[in-house]
């Protein structure tokens, strides 16, 4: 779960593409997701994250992502079935709505979470501030604080199981099979995190201060973000799904 | 040359201070462009304090009372801006994670070029020429996630000498580095101090480097400067040091000893290897180094504390053929083969990344051996969870701050025995016992303490379980010395009581001291177990593991090619200045 955002180097088309154009790919297939109805067309948007996914080398990523959600999805799928009592019954208390409906909910949720993973997996953080503010111009400060949040995630993450190690090490029954005993052991481990992320961004901010955070503006990036012929070509596509989405 | 800090009677307190007290008192400080200034200080003596005052950070980021003037390159620091301030003077934080701000390295480098504003034609000469003053030129487009502890500093100084400040400004650089990467750093500086004629301001705890590179030490004692001068100067005041809490450099002690024992007449402290191996063979130059060796040294050839008695004791830790693979891309260990009794202090030593703490975790059981079996007092831990493997092994972890969660320290330290089952009123009354002996605060929050003092319950925490095994990863990193002390002779006291202890530690001094035992690690393998004075005598093994001996071995080490074999295996200054002696009465 660590490295799901991590960047991953590349050379496709994918990687090629405008940030912004990669973030609006990203919303496109999860507004399609969205308004799609029929569990085909949401299985099609599903294989295209897929498809676009490997085609960046970043197919294993996705899957790893798909394993963290499959408790989740099993779980919503379950609770769907069961309390749908409408349609024809298949089998004890499952009814064709049911079954239908839990499909459709369970490739929602999978349809939603994967574009995003996988635009972020072939995109810088640094390149996907750099370009918003200039493409869409977004005030730098929102920017920075949207990507530091997001370089955070995987530090807090480390730091959390550093300190659960440590709890556990004095004895403390994490090894535990029950989840809600499990729960309760883990709220008093996180003052220690709290405190820890509050003093990481004191001095984030302080860092970032002192090398001239307040001077940045728009014209202040080194690298330039133009819109190519490929990124319009892949923003008409978007929209083209959007509408598809919206028929089906 | 002219000042390019100057300060005036500053006094700071913090607005968090809730008795108002004085982080800083009437600092008078001028620092000379172009010098290399070691800041060094018992912890809460505010030296970073002092840091963030010359940055800028103070008054403009940390709220307070600040009294005084402080001038950075003319500019005065409370009417400048800290973005103004961050032109002429860079600063790297202690936390090396919260400083970066990208995730590459170049994007590091560009952050600052960019928003000062850099002409972007400079912006490529900028970025590969500080990126070669640090020597990490084939580190530039990698993931800074993916750099170990010491090329993550070396990049944050990279990003700071690409805007080409006229200070930069550090704060313990060196805490969680090896020896090897630690000099790394104070090489990378005095570089660039050469370089560009950059002043270096650096916080630092490591006494042997300080001596070595700084042109100027300033000594902090709560909240003013205790002694200020060069290295030489400073040094020479032992005792003062001592009093205050900060460590001397051994080659200093050597030659304190020298002439404490009538055998020199300098007065001037040798503050390097070299300086004190002329001090030495000044003594017994005289003497032609070829003459046949004279009476044995008792001093020398000490009998090893570890005899026959070793097969006496009872073995607590046994490991046979154990292995840890972290799966691909990541490096674990193999072929781990190794055994502690009781009573034992046994160090694993190597440089960052060689497997020590991977191997420290198969130990308390946080990782199973995925091969080959790890014991400790009699349990598997493949079969045994780690919560019952905790009552009888305590591991003290690096940063304290990751093993307190409660409110107060008596409750802190009561916490383990109550998970292994002790009433609550019972594990309360002996906590209290506990902190008590650690002269520590029982009602005090523990988050309130500082540093050393977390440190400090942390390990009365451990010391209140008595448990059979004691694992320190790190035990001494941000403490000062006399922090150190305490906490070492603390773990020594519980070896004598019968306890293994094996400790993971980069500072060769602190190993040489307390260990019976070293157990050296190279690529995720155990290349040597021995008695100490053997390891350290063995130059090609510390040379393959990358570790500098401590001071006084590696001094032995030359004088017995020189002068006679029984300084080869000294490891303390008494036993050196012992044979300097005998030698000498002998001549």
């Amino acid at each position: 779960m660590l490295d799901v955002i991590d960047y991953t180097p590349g050379k496709s088309l994918l990687h090629r593409l405008n940030p912004v154009t990669k973030l609006a790919i990203a919303a496109a297939i999860i507004i399609a997701t969205f308004l799609a109805q029929s569990p085909f067309a949401l299985m099609a948007l599903l294989a295209l994250t897929l498809g676009a996914g490997a085609h960046a080398g970043v197919a294993r990523r996705l899957a790893s992502l798909l394993k963290v959600l499959l408790p989740v999805v099993v779980a919503m799928f379950a609770l769907q079935v069961a309390f749908t009592s409408t349609g024809e019954r298949i089998v004890a208390f499952a009814t064709v709505d049911g079954v239908i409906g839990g499909a459709r909910a369970c490739l929602r949720l999978v349809g939603a979470a994967l574009p995003l993973a996988l635009m972020l997996s072939v995109t810088k953080l640094t390149d996907l501030a750099d370009a918003c503010v200039e493409v869409l111009h977004i005030p730098y400060r929102y920017a920075f604080t949207f990507t530091t949040a997001l370089r955070f995630v995987p530090v807090f993450t480390r730091e959390m199981n550093a300190i659960m190690e440590a709890q556990t090490a004095r004895g403390v029954r994490f090894d535990t099979g029950n989840p809600l005993k499990k729960l309760s052991l883990m709220i008093p481990v996180c003052i220690p995190l709290l405190v820890t992320s509050v003093q990481k961004t004191d001095a984030t901010a302080l860092a970032a201060e002192q090398r001239g955070f307040y001077l940045r503006t728009r014209a202040s990036s080194y690298r330039r973000y133009p819109m190519a012929a490929a990124d319009l070509v892949a923003l008409g596509c978007c929209l083209v799904l959007i509408a598809v989405g919206f028929a089906l | 040359m002219s000042a390019i800090i100057e300060m005036e009677r500053v006094s700071f307190s913090y607005a968090t201070a809730s008795d108002g007290a004085y982080a800083l008192k009437d600092i008078d400080l001028s620092i000379e462009e172009g010098t290399f200034v070691g800041l060094i200080g018992p912890s809460g003596a505010g030296k970073s304090t002092l840091a963030s005052a010359i940055t800028g950070a103070i008054p403009h980021h940390y709220q307070g009372r600040l009294f005084g003037s402080t001038r950075v390159a003319g500019l005065d620091t409370c009417e400048a801006s800290l973005t103004d301030i961050a032109r002429f003077a860079g600063s790297v934080l202690q936390d090396i994670d919260a400083q970066m701000v990208a995730s590459v390295v170049e994007d590091e480098l560009l952050f600052g070029l960019e928003n000062f504003g850099v002409d972007h034609g400079e912006i490529e000469g900028r970025i590969s020429s500080a990126l070669d003053a640090v020597g990490i030129a084939d580190l530039r487009h990698r993931e800074i996630s993916t750099l170990s502890g010491g090329q993550k500093q070396k990049v944050a100084i990279a990003a700071i000498l690409a805007m080409a400040p006229r200070v930069i400004v550090m704060d313990e650089p060196t805490s969680a580095l090896d020896p090897a990467s630690a000099r790394g750093v104070f090489e990378v500086l005095r570089r660039a101090k050469e370089l560009t004629g950059m002043t270096v301001i650096l916080i630092e705890q490591m006494v042997a480097l300080l001596a070595e590179y700084c042109d100027r030490i300033v000594v902090i004692d709560r909240g003013r400067i205790a002694l200020d001068g060069t290295p030489a100067d400073v040094f020479a005041h032992g005792d003062a040091l001592r009093t205050i809490g900060v460590d001397t450099p051994r080659t200093v002690r050597i030659s304190n000893s020298l002439a404490e024992a009538g055998l020199t007449s300098s007065d001037s402290p040798a503050l390097t290897l070299d300086e004190a191996e002329s001090l030495v063979a000044g003594i017994l130059a005289p003497e032609p180094s070829k003459r046949a060796p004279v009476a044995p040294c008792g001093a020398g050839n000490r009998v090893d504390a570890r005899g026959d008695l070793d097969d006496e004791r009872p073995i607590v830790v046994e490991v046979s053929g154990a292995a840890y693979s972290y799966g691909a891309g990541r490096a674990g260990v193999e072929d781990m083969d190794l055994t502690v009794r009781a009573g034992e202090i046994l160090s694993i030593v190597g440089r960052n990344g060689a497997g020590k703490t991977t191997f420290a975790k198969l130990l308390n059981g946080l990782l199973k051996p995925s091969s080959g079996h790890v014991r400790i007092a009699g349990l598997d831990t493949r079969t045994t969870p780690v919560s019952t493997l905790a009552s009888h092994v305590a591991t003290l972890f690096q940063n304290p701050d990751r093993q307190l969660c409660r409110d107060t320290v008596v409750e802190e330290i009561a916490f383990g025995l109550e998970l292994q089952g002790t009433p609550t009123q019972l594990a309360r009354g002996k906590a209290r016992d506990v902190a008590a002996t650690f002269g520590l605060p029982g009602d005090a929050s523990p988050f309130n303490l500082s540093r050393g003092q977390r440190q400090m319950v942390a390990l009365a925490s451990v010391v209140a379980l008595e448990p059979e095994l004691i694992i320190l990863d790190e035990p001494t990193s941000g403490l000062d010395y006399r922090e150190c002390m305490t906490v070492m002779e603390t773990v020594r006291a519980r070896a004598l009581a019968g306890a293994a202890v094996v400790m993971i530690c980069h500072d060769m001094e602190v190993v040489s001291d307390f260990a019976d035992t070293l157990a050296v690690m190279a690529e995720g393998r155990l290349i040597e177990v021995g008695p100490c004075r053997e390891v350290f005598a063995n130059d090609a093994l510390l040379a393959h593991a990358h570790i500098a001996a401590p001071c006084v071995p590696a001094l032995g080490k030359r004088l017995s090619a020189r002068f006679h074999p029984s300084f080869a295996r000294v490891t303390e200054v008494a036993d050196l200045v012992a044979i300097v002696k005998e030698l000498k009465d002998h001549a």
